[in-house]
């Protein structure tokens, strides 16, 4: 493709001379270089050193890594200090922070589990990104030996390699990842609507499956004021888990795919409304608040929105 | 450049009165009364007909009061929102375009959606730069001043995260097209075109994936087929006739047009070439979208079409019987929008809706109808076909092909339930 623009670019020049096509480039229509050999001259030419401070992407393939090594033993130390805060000690995920680990065999569930070991095709991304994004707050903090650990660590923690297991260049491309073969190219378009104009369908199979009512719009927050303090872990673990950590009196338990996919479905707005003046259901009963009057209705929403999150 | 309530106040007659607007603009509008009054209308009446507003009486206060605009302090409730429960924090997280709220096609900076995966980096222009490597015959580096040489390019076009609606797979839920719909922005962008950088750098044989990376940092990188560089790709460092905004990239990012907003790389800066693409976390644990038979698609670039009805809309409820104007956006990864067609029976008879902006391709279109409406429930749809003939599918065809766990490309017609008291409602249909 690129040598075919550039023989276009050639044509171009030769049909119409140069110095014609620079200043006139719209949408779709490359830029021709005026026909100068070496296009504008703008710019330096980027150095060796240069490129290698930020050229830190890595394929597949390999392409990219650095020389090193680091241990699944080395990588515990590493995980438990820098990534275990958000993604849990055994990689389960915390507070929406996402699961590294589990979730095999849940991807044609109604609610797939992804994470590196059930999803993610490559190790190469698990290294990547690592090295280019995490620690959250810290990005490009780690050295190239702490990537390669921590990357060992949670490919340990998905069951993929041994506790004894050193990750190094050399050994990179033995280790797949399960989903791999999974991965397929984009083969939309994939549905084929017609433009129909009349009585296109029958009146009687229309029926609301789902449905939302306008509720009062949040405040808008000022960029100056604080980011609310996330409480509704904090309240579910004061008030709502003695029943939905066990599942009593029916209640759903956060993260149970088949407690949550009915009720999620209703919309917010009501899991909000019953859980706040409580609810008889087929299977359960839920008290006004769950008995916690002196929960405010915000506490109360805010919880209900941490076990949502737990769920989805 | 920000509001302040010293400002606000100075623009209002009486203090009490802009305390009033915005206790009733934070309700939501969503009582009948509310809506009902504009500007200047206060409780007393004091400015109506005949009698002489306060404001036809006196002075207001001189040019350069507010060297850079605006909006009117009555205006207040159109601002960015986000959704608390779908991100464990701001800092890595989404805000949504106030929809409803718009007119035409272009999306006013100030509230275009934003997307962050590690908070809105301020750069300083003179310290940034832009790096073209790998199998290219001249690595180069740009300084901003370098890419302002080049000649330029200013297309309008729309921007689209491929999650927009993508809370919506299982059911309605999000109260607002703001929230339903509001991923979604259209500016106009004046930049380079990438294939003019790529030129100058000279591609070497053989290369087939362009790497674009960001400067915050999540260092967010996607990779990009050559063909889409070499096609309408640009380098952006303008929006809507000035810089780029902080949060859409300041001071250049990358626009692939029609494409998913998040191979738009902001903050760039870096692009490297090469023959395969990378497979990076952007492009694999995310934007893939998960098939019931547990594949996934990878590199599903391409917004297709999709049209959603603003107004009315549940910021937008109507009050009483009467001739309304029906009006929404519809756009299409694809080129031009062809048809709008709208339905108030729930997909059972469709009239074509007129645009009312000029059809540009891969823009957002405005489209309108007149409807008399006699007080009765109404489902509410919008359809859109593009030019390449394809017709926005309903839930149901997209939902048969692809679950409901591909998280990303939801384009399915959408229903507003228009119930007896003007108020409208978020509903799915069988």
């Amino acid at each position: 493709m690129c040598s075919s623009h550039r023989t276009l670019i050639v044509l171009l020049v030769a049909l119409f001379g140069g110095g014609m096509f620079g200043g006139g480039v719209f949408a779709g229509v490359s830029s021709a270089d005026g026909g100068v050999d070496h296009g504008y001259g703008y710019g330096k030419t980027a150095t060796i050193e240069e490129i290698s401070g930020w050229d830190i992407d890595v394929r597949p393939d390999g392409k990219g890594l650095p020389p090193g090594a680091g241990s699944v033993e080395d990588g515990e130390y590493l995980y438990e200090d820098k990534c275990a805060e958000c993604h849990g000690s055994f990689g389960e995920g915390n507070n929406q922070f996402p699961a590294l680990a589990g979730g095999e065999g849940t991807l044609t569930d109604k609610r797939p589990h992804r994470t590196v070991g059930s999803y993610w095709p490559h190790t190469s991304t698990l290294w990547d990104y690592i090295n280019r994004a995490m620690p959250y707050t810290q990005p490009e903090s780690l050295s190239d030996t702490e990537v390669y650990a921590i990357t060992a660590y949670v490919l340990f923690l998905n069951d993929l390699v041994a506790d004894d297991f050193v990750l190094s260049r050399e050994n990179f491309a033995t280790v797949d990842l399960p989903n791999k073969p999974n991965f397929v190219p984009d083969s939309r378009p994939d549905t084929y609507n017609v433009r129909c104009m009349k009585d296109c369908k029958e009146p009687g199979s229309i029926h609301v499956v789902t449905s939302v009512e306008r509720q009062p719009a949040q405040p808008v927050i000022a960029q100056s004021a604080p980011l609310p303090v996330p409480v509704g872990e904090d309240i579910y673990r004061q008030a709502c888990g003695m029943c939905h950590e066990n599942g009593i009196t029916g209640a759903p338990k956060p993260g149970d795919d088949r407690d949550w996919s009915g009720r999620v479905d209703q919309g917010m707005a009501v899991l909000v409304r019953h859980a706040i003046e409580g609810f008889q259901g087929e299977t359960g009963i839920m008290l006004p608040k769950g008995g916690f009057s002196h929960l405010s209705d915000d506490e109360v929403e805010s919880a209900v929105v941490y076990m949502v999150g737990e769920s989805l | 450049m920000e509001k302040t309530d010293k400002q606000a106040g100075e623009m209002l007659p009486k203090p009490e009165l802009a305390r009033r607007r915005f206790l009733m603009g934070s309700m939501g509008l969503v009582g009948g009364a509310a809506i009902g009054l504009g500007p200047g209308v206060s409780a007393a009446g004091n400015n109506l007909p005949p009698n002489i507003p306060a404001w036809t009486k006196s002075l207001g206060p001189g040019v350069l009061t507010k060297p850079y605009g605006q909006p009117s302090p009555f205006e207040s409730n159109v601002q960015r929102r986000t959704v608390d429960w779908l991100t464990p924090d701001r800092i890595a997280s989404i805000s949504f375009t106030p929809l409803a709220d718009l007119k035409g096609i272009i999306t006013p900076s100030g509230v275009v959606f934003e997307r962050y995966h590690a908070g809105l980096p301020a750069i300083e222009p003179t310290e940034h730069r832009l790096m073209i490597h790998g199998m290219v015959d001249r690595p180069l580096i740009f300084t901003m001043e370098d890419l302002m040489k080049f000649p330029s390019t200013s297309v309008i076009r729309f921007l689209e995260c491929p999650a927009n609606g993508g809370m919506e797979w299982r059911g309605a839920q999000m109260d607002g097209v703001q929230f339903t719909h509001g991923m979604l922005a259209c500016c106009e962008w004046t930049g380079v075109m990438l294939s003019t950088l790529l030129s100058e750098a000279g591609v070497k044989k053989g290369a087939s994936w362009v790497l674009a990376e960001g400067a915050d940092g999540s260092h967010m990188s996607r990779s990009i087929p050559m063909d889409k560089a070499m096609d309408d790709a640009m380098i952006v460092y303008a929006q809507n006739g000035e810089m780029l905004r902080p949060e859409q990239g300041y001071p250049v990012r990358l626009i692939n047009p029609g494409w998913e907003g998040n191979t738009c790389v902001k903050w760039l800066r870096r692009l490297e070439v090469g023959d395969k693409p990378w497979h990076h976390r952007e492009e694999t644990s995310k934007y893939s979208d998960l098939m019931p038979d547990g594949t996934s698609r990878e590199f599903s670039f391409a917004q297709e079409c999709n049209s959603v009805i603003t107004s009315p809309s549940p910021e937008k409820p109507w009050q009483q019987k009467g001739r309304y104007w029906v009006e929404g956006l519809a756009w299409s990864g694809h080129g031009k929008i062809k048809h709008v067609d709208v339905s108030t029976d729930g997909g059972i008879n469709w009239r074509e809706a007129r645009f009312t902006s000029i059809v540009l391709p891969k823009a957002l279109t405005r489209f309108g109808i007149e409807l008399d409406w006699d007080g009765s429930p109404l489902l509410l749809q919008s359809r859109a076909v593009d030019e390449t003939g394809f017709v926005q599918p309903t839930y149901a065809q997209l939902k048969k092909v692809r679950g409901t766990s591909s998280i990303y490309h939801k384009n399915a017609i959408h229903t507003w339930q228009v119930r007896p008291d003007g108020s409208i409602a978020n509903v799915q249909l069988s």
